[in-house]
């Protein structure tokens, strides 16, 4: 009998115990309620991940809200460009309000745009902005002469080198890409397993921006001046031919490139300007031994690098497309975007920010990419970028594993691009 | 009367079954087959295309270079799988007691995902730090020589799926009855004659059923290349999958990109559907 009762009050325990369980999952989803209920009005930005400290961004965020009496709510994009592109394309589609002021790749504006869906912001370009916003931002947010996004921040290809390794052959960094090959002779002929230009050749977008930069510094371009193009793309082969590159360059991204450079493993990088905080950053091997200048050009052209960075585009679908406006034109403006600069050292694209005193003197590195990054140059504006890439990723690989001749690849560009723009 | 009802009832019993099976994979296959007769891309009117996506299949040389890529793989990394897990799978059988051991060791390959395994062997393939290229001698281009990429892919595929088909064979080869093998002993045949004539046969249906589950998953072959190599260097390592992503998620033209799939799904219907005529024969 005893024995009986004490089963039931265990039984009837247990019971309680997974009524509780069971209610947790409701619970919880009640509250996630009350929070999306409260978060409904807020403006929601869309932006890539933060190098470092959220609270920099979050100050400025809590400024804006504070003079709109508004609330916004910051969300992160997946990791990848692709997914972000992907991530946006798809919930644009379906004519989304989940979000109203997002950050956009510089690529993927024309796009965005000829979709409609990016609200027009020429209004929020003022001619002042016109004057003091590097040409290449502008020019990649700008479709059929309107301005769909607001330049954010920039990043362009530059030469990274070591400048302790040069100095002792009593050299100058490199203007031109025979004096590149001239110093990785004279420097390799003491340290053979030095390795000479490392760049990013794998097969993706990275490859892109690095091929257009041979191209254009040889003084060609895609569709117009195809010889001098080709003159690129067979100088770009030849570097791996000619020992100047190392064969596993075709496998090279962005990181592993900074990585063996940073740890004293080449003579010279092509990279954005973020390596440079690595490079420098405590515990580098190669630390207050990296120099920075323009990439190199052909003799008679001039320097070229590829335009980067991001912009802030609205949503053309917005419940509240003033006020996301209005935080758009906020975060594009001067003031945040030296906050955000003093913050996280990205590269604002206003000229009269690298003449800012407090900017330059906190950031020395920062104010001296002021001309390099005015010079950078945007990728193929076409709203068929991203499917053009795609040729131009397997035609540039083609063409550097010496599979194709340049000639050949950049006539299946020209191919592949009527036939997109003839849909 | 009856017979009819009696002739109904397992269609009764098996209906919420096929109408589960329906709803997951006929219907999404139908969708897919339907998309890719129509043209649904960015920036162009949704029409009606008929098979103008098929046509565009036939003349397009990067759809015949994945088809191409995708079949060597298969059929090389098959192959492959297929002789060393044999192998491996008559080791096991032989273990003895530290038998347990060896299933974890060989499991651990398998259990890993596809994405992580592709990281791993990314650095085991890197030309200065790899280990691969410490065990060659001297810094050798694996996953960026147009000669080497796709078999320095396979060779991952291998190390990954061999261990399913060993202890798919392990489990046929238990199977086998023991007398068969020591009669065949007592009328005089060597080892290799009872692994030709009686062990070989046997375990043919299982063989099949593992070259079955391999062929379909490399056929389909996507998440770890991608990670490798993204289908370079010179899309000499792009599968079919990979190609019908890029135009599907990517490109965004969902209409090219689903005739790419309808072909993968093609293909892969086509080799279950040729395993399945070697197997009923085997059986017959």
């Amino acid at each position: 009998m005893r024995m009986t009762l004490t089963r039931a009050g265990a039984l009837a325990r247990r019971r309680r115990a997974l009524r509780a369980l069971a209610a947790l999952p409701l619970a919880a989803l009640a509250g996630a309620c009350r929070i999306r209920e409260q978060q409904a009005d807020a403006l929601v930005f869309r932006h890539p991940k933060l190098f470092g400290d959220p609270q920099p961004l979050d100050a400025l965020v809590g400024e804006f809200e504070r003079a709109q009496g508004a609330r916004v709510r910051r969300e992160t994009l997946p990791a990848s460009s692709d997914e972000q592109h992907l991530y946006y394309a798809i919930n644009l589609s379906a004519q989304t309000r989940e979000f109203d002021v997002l950050a956009l790749d510089t690529i993927w504006v024309a796009e965005f745009a000829q979709a409609g869906w990016l609200r027009d912001l020429s209004h929020l370009v003022t001619h002042g902005d016109e004057h003091d916003l590097f040409e290449a931002p502008l020019a990649s947010v700008s479709w059929r002469g309107r301005r769909y996004a607001l330049p954010w921040f920039v990043d362009a290809g530059l030469l990274y080198y070591r400048a302790d390794l040069l100095a002792a052959q009593g050299l100058a960094p490199p203007r031109t890409w025979v004096a590149l090959q001239d110093a990785i002779h004279r420097v390799r002929a003491g340290q053979p397993a030095l390795h000479g230009f490392l760049w990013q050749g794998k097969q993706y977008e990275g490859l892109v921006c690095n091929a257009l930069e041979f191209i254009w510094s040889h003084g060609g371009d895609l569709g117009a001046g195809s010889e001098a193009a080709a003159r690129g793309l067979a100088f770009m082969r030849r570097l791996v031919t000619a020992g100047v590159s190392p064969p596993f360059v075709t496998t090279l991204t962005e990181e592993p490139s900074r990585v063996l450079f940073g740890r004293g493993r080449a003579l010279f990088l092509r990279n954005w300007p973020y390596a440079w905080s690595l490079l420098e950053g405590a515990g580098s091997a190669v630390r207050g031994r990296v120099g920075v200048c323009a990439l190199p050009h052909s003799a008679g052209h001039a320097s070229a690098a590829t335009l980067g960075g991001w912009h802030l585009g609205v949503n053309a679908f917005s419940r509240r497309a003033a006020l996301a406006e209005r935080l758009a034109a906020f975060l594009a403006a001067a003031p945040a975007q030296k906050a955000l600069a003093l913050a996280y050292g990205y590269s604002p694209p206003r000229r009269s920010l690298y003449a800012d005193a407090e900017l330059t003197a906190a950031r020395p590195f920062l104010g001296s990419l002021g001309a390099l990054l005015d010079a950078a140059r945007p990728r193929p504006v076409s709203p068929y970028y991203v499917a053009v890439s795609q040729v131009l990723q397997s035609e540039f690989s083609a063409v550097l594993c010496g599979r194709r001749a340049p000639e050949a690849a950049l006539a299946a560009i020209a191919r592949r691009h009527r036939a997109l723009e003839a849909g | 009367m009856r017979l009819r009802a009696a002739r109904l009832e397992p269609w009764v019993l098996m209906s919420p079954a096929l109408l589960l099976l329906a709803a997951v994979t006929a219907l999404p296959m139908l969708y897919v087959l339907w998309l890719s007769l129509q043209q649904r891309a960015l920036f162009r009117p949704a029409r009606f295309a008929g098979l103008d996506h098929y046509l565009r299949l036939a003349a397009d040389e990067r759809f015949w270079n994945a088809l191409g890529n995708t079949l060597y793989f298969a059929a090389v990394s098959v192959a492959v799988e297929l002789a060393l897990g044999l192998g491996f799978a008559l080791l096991l059988e032989r273990a003895g007691r530290v038998r347990a051991l060896v299933y974890g060791a060989v499991l651990v390959p398998w259990a890993i995902p596809s994405v992580v395994s592709a990281r791993i062997w990314e650095w085991m393939y890197h030309p200065e730090i790899g280990l691969l290229s410490y065990l060659a001698g001297r810094p050798v281009n694996w996953l960026g020589d147009p000669a080497l990429a796709l078999h320095a892919a396979i060779a991952m595929d291998v190390w990954k799926s061999t261990p399913f088909v060993a202890l798919l064979l392990l489990a046929g080869l238990q199977g086998i009855p023991r007398e068969l093998a020591r009669a065949a002993a007592v009328d005089g045949a060597g080892a290799w004659t009872v692994f030709r004539r009686i062990t070989l046969p046997l375990l043919a249906p299982v063989i099949l059923v593992a070259a079955v589950f391999r062929t379909i998953d490399a056929l389909r072959v996507f998440d770890a290349i991608y990670v490798l190599t993204g289908g370079g260097p010179a899309n000499t390592t792009e599968t079919l999958s990979i190609y019908a992503y890029r135009v599907l998620f990517q490109e965004l033209d969902f209409g090219y990109g689903s005739a790419l799939a309808v072909v993968v799904l093609a293909i892969t219907g086509i080799a279950a559907l040729a395993y399945a005529r070697l197997l009923r024969a085997r059986i017959e």
